[in-house]
């Protein structure tokens, strides 16, 4: 693996040059939000970020996105392609955790039996340069308790380690490689790998947020009855906003959009925690309330994907505890779970 | 603040105890430092979970329409003589009672049906305002004393004064004690100082250009996810399915088609002339720092200015546009 040192002040040009070749997301402050997002011309990235409230997997699964379009004709429908075929992107300054979702959503999107081309061209094209925490942001960071670490490079295609005066540059896979170019030639010595071990330690150290994450699958699969479920989700109002600043949450609705002869196929986000997610044409709904809901929304991520793919569906972000407009926090659901 | 808990609690547990109440709806301390929480208490012994503080931003009334509406449901096939009655406890400040007037105004449930423990309020922390306050640094620890909150954040101690960070609609609101109540804790908090000002900054948003106004209310809409938060958190807001979700036929598209977006929230903004009792909560549950109280205190000012009436401060004042007068001063009503 190719290891380089940059100065701490070269990086906004390294981004700057490489955002002459390539599309480029990045985190930028936009009024009072951190958002990830393309990079406009000349626009700078936002360096001291925490993370972004939005979640990098947006790229890849947009809000929404059209599948194809179609137009009646005297002859018939006729249809074409739905969004032009992806650019070259490259994602600066993605947190361990959200590099993480990818690998998950890698598992769904472009598995064996079923393959996403929305998603998996978008994805082909774009190189993850993830910023390693060498603090976690966040007091409800809780990586570390679903498999991560706050300098982890997993999903990464270079691992960036800010190392106090110099970043080390990791370019751990051939994808990444091909950014090298713009790192400069400073091979990094093994002075800077043992400062980036006791980094790391420092780091797994500073995370304070632990959950029973792999504990609970066998305790929520003999508990589907149990009366646990008929409180936690009182609170819930029933918004979107979990789900929908989740980088692990995947869930998608079809619909068609017509204007007089010309239509159009969408996908777009949609969330379990909503009513009409399960509702069927019948009008009958399997999961009539928000105690269904919500179970399910534990079960798939501690217990459903476990099971399909033997990883769990969260990255300990955090997002969904610092943002639920009710408190309705996560880590406690999976800590009072596991003692059930 | 302790002595209402304290007392507050009490009360909780008497009503509890006595069975004058079913279900309370409180808050409780959050997991994060510096927030609370709602919460809901069946048993007396609970009753030392409630907190009452600085924190507590939810408007409870949506949760006491849901609880009666779920149980009138249940009660539909049930024979009228074996109906069961069910009382909701709540715990109530001022735009709390306000929201319960509409709701009566609104016949959406009995005044028997719920019972109000009226608690006095000087106006709630806006957590977006916080945490820019704070430069977004993250908040490991917290404590509010008096007038002044000191948080610990993983760049070191700060010191902001609440001021500072009270919510807009705390800040110019004018009816920070509860209008009806059946149980008063403590005694009533003082007038927000800035409530004199209440529209002032509708005033300046008038000023501007139509296009300048369309401007500003395009960019806002534009940070809207769809997530529907201010919806769901909105207790005027309890129709049992939203336009939005309406598919035969379906009115609203669910892309990110800027219009769609802005469609929904005008909808509902229209929907709220005269029924918005400026409780900020769909403001303070917006994960991304919408705007929507500018539209929504413009139209507030307008049902005043043209009616003479802010929603939900008298029950004997009912909603101007589910009402109307044989001596109107407009007379469509007989000519349409």
């Amino acid at each position: 693996m190719e290891k380089r040192l940059i100065k701490k002040d070269a990086l906004t040009g390294i981004i700057g040059k490489i955002a002459q070749e390539a599309v480029v997301f990045a985190p930028v402050k936009v009024e009072d939000n951190v958002l990830f997002k393309a990079l406009e011309k000349g626009e700078e990235p936002f360096l001291t970020y925490a993370n972004s409230k939005n979640a990098p997997k947006n790229h890849f699964f947009p809000r929404s996105e059209v599948m194809l379009r179609y137009t009646r004709t005297a002859k018939g429908v006729e249809f074409a392609g739905g969004q032009k075929e992806a650019e070259a992107t490259v994602l600066f300054g993605v947190r361990p955790c959200d590099a993480r979702s990818f690998v998950l959503l890698d598992l769904l999107f472009d598995q064996e039996k079923y393959k996403d081309p929305y998603y998996i061209d978008k994805r082909q094209k774009a190189t993850i340069v993830a910023l390693a925490c060498v603090h976690p942001p966040y007091a409800t960071c809780f990586c570390t308790s679903v498999d991560g670490h706050p300098l982890s490079a997993d999903g990464a295609d270079v691992l960036l380690t800010d190392l106090g005066e110099e970043f080390l540059a990791e370019f751990v896979t051939p994808k990444g490689e091909k950014l090298l170019k713009y790192f400069g030639d400073v091979k990094a010595d093994a002075a800077a790998e043992a400062k980036k071990e006791a980094v790391a330690e420092q780091a797994a150290k500073e995370i304070k947020s632990h959950i029973p994450a792999r504990e609970v699958k066998p305790i929520m699969d003999a508990n589907f009855d149990s009366p646990f479920w008929n409180t936690i989700h009182q609170k819930c109002i029933a918004c979107g906003t979990c789900t929908y600043l989740c980088p692990t949450c995947h869930c998608f609705d079809i619909t068609d959009e017509m204007k007089r002869d010309d239509g159009r196929r969408l996908r777009n986000w949609d969330s379990c925690m909503y009513p009409m997610f399960t509702k069927e044409t019948s009008g009958h709904n399997p999961r009539p309330t928000q105690r269904e809901r919500w179970r399910q929304r534990a079960m798939h991520k501690f217990s459903y994907y476990p099971e399909n793919f033997n990883a769990i569906a969260c990255v300990g972000c955090g997002r969904c505890v610092m943002y639920c407009p009710v408190n309705l926090d996560i880590r406690k659901i999976v800590t009072d779970i596991s003692k059930l | 603040m302790e002595n209402i808990e304290k007392k507050l609690r009490e009360e909780a547990k008497r009503l509890l105890e006595e069975k004058r109440v079913d279900a309370l709806v409180g808050f409780e301390a959050g997991t994060l430092p510096l927030t609370a929480t709602p919460c809901f208490i069946t048993s007396p012994e609970e009753a030392d979970r409630l907190v009452w503080n600085a924190f507590c931003s939810q408007n409870l009334a949506k949760y006491v329409h849901d609880l009666i509406s779920q149980h009138h449901n249940s009660q539909k096939r049930v024979k009228p003589e074996d109906r069961k009655k069910k009382v909701v406890g709540v715990v109530a400040r001022g735009c709390t009672t306000r929201s319960i007037v509409l709701h009566l105004q609104e016949r959406q449930y009995g005044r028997d049906e719920v019972t109000i423990i009226g608690v006095p309020c000087e106006g709630y922390v806006d957590r977006k305002a916080l945490t820019a306050a704070l430069d977004g640094a993250d908040i490991r620890e917290g404590s509010l004393t008096g007038d002044r909150l000191d948080i610990l954040t993983a760049e070191g101690k700060k010191e902001i004064p609440l001021q500072d960070v009270l919510a807009d609609n705390c800040r110019t609101c004018r009816f920070n004690n509860p209008i009806i109540h059946d149980v008063m804790i403590g005694e009533p908090a003082p007038a927000m100082p800035g409530a004199v000002q209440e529209y002032a900054e509708v005033e300046e948003f008038e000023k501007l250009s139509t296009e300048e106004r369309w401007r500003y209310f395009t960019k806002e809409m534009s940070k809207c996810i769809r997530c529907y938060a201010c919806r769901q958190a909105c207790p005027s807001c309890y129709c049992p399915t939203c336009f939005v979700e309406q598919t035969q036929p379906q009115w609203v598209g669910l892309g990110e088609d800027a219009t769609d977006t802005q469609v929904f929230q005008l909808m509902r903004l229209f929907h709220m002339v005269g029924r918005c009792v400026d409780c900020g909560s769909c403001v303070s549950v917006c994960p991304m720092g919408v705007d929507l109280r500018k539209f929504l205190k413009k139209l507030d000012k307008d049902v005043f200015d043209f009616f003479g009436n802010r929603a939900g401060v008298s029950l004997d004042d009912p909603p101007p546009l589910s009402t109307f007068k044989e001596d109107d001063k407009e007379d469509f009503i007989y000519n349409p």
